[in-house]
């Protein structure tokens, strides 16, 4: 595979992630917004989404239940956006899922 | 508002019984001639068995199995219970109504915590048959 090919896919499973994520945020928390409206880079909580720490507490759930991934209490910063949950799931499980 | 707590693990899950009769002071005006029970009551029912799993866990991480020895221990019961916070969100489904001469069988299990919120998993069966379920969020209070 070139390395513009390897490139190429690992910036469409990125993507994919992303998707998937703000997904399991819309269903999770029962939010009345399409896809397109949540920013990889907007802030959950707070300005950006408004989430709170109950929903925070709910997507913890959610990221465990849908990539077996754990969030402790001491990586909450990992919540500040769509893009910093994937890097923390791609993180996670880098090995156990990518094969080639 | 439990009658009897007929499984523990602390900190893990419980199982009660709440009996439902008609001297219960809410089927007064809930309602006249047509005694239901509350939702809100079911779900009372639930945190409270959910404050105890929750207390008996803390009293376990103390090295306490035995409520006898709390004395012995040193351990003001008040300041294990003032660790439990609040109902921080409540996500419920009744399914069907609970009236008087009902026995509930109320379960709860604790689920995932991130850092003081606790998910747990409630249900409320009568004969078998599921007429409560869903979540409940609780807090701890530092």
């Amino acid at each position: 595979m070139s390395v513009k090919e390897a490139v190429l896919n690992s910036v469409k499973k990125r993507k994919k992630l992303n998707e998937r994520l703000k997904k399991m945020i819309i269903e999770r928390l029962n939010l009345d917004l399409e896809l397109v409206e949540i920013e990889d880079d907007a802030g959950l909580f707070g300005m950006g989404l408004g989430l709170d720490s109950i929903d925070a507490l709910d997507l913890a759930v959610g990221v465990a239940e849908e990539f077996d991934v754990t969030i402790e209490d001491d990586q909450m910063e990992v919540f500040r956006s769509v893009n910093t949950l994937a890097d923390f799931i791609e993180q996670q499980t880098e090995g156990s899922t990518d094969n080639d | 508002m439990i009658d009897k707590v007929t499984e523990l693990e602390p900190g893990v899950r419980g199982r009660g019984i709440k009996n439902v009769t008609i001297n219960e002071h809410f089927f007064q005006g809930h309602f006249p001639k047509e005694p239901i029970m509350p939702g809100v009551m079911i779900i009372e029912c639930l945190a409270q068995l959910t404050a105890l799993v929750y207390c008996c866990g803390i009293l376990q991480e103390k090295g306490i199995n035995d409520m006898g020895k709390l004395h012995d221990a040193h351990i003001d019961p008040e300041e294990i219970a003032a660790q439990v916070g609040y109902l921080a969100n409540v996500n419920i489904k009744f399914r069907s109504p609970v009236v008087p001469g009902d026995q509930l069988i109320l379960d709860c299990i604790l689920g995932k915590s991130l850092g003081l919120l606790r998910k747990v998993k409630v249900s409320a069966k009568v004969n078998n048959t599921i007429t409560a379920e869903g979540d409940l969020i609780v807090s701890r209070k530092e």
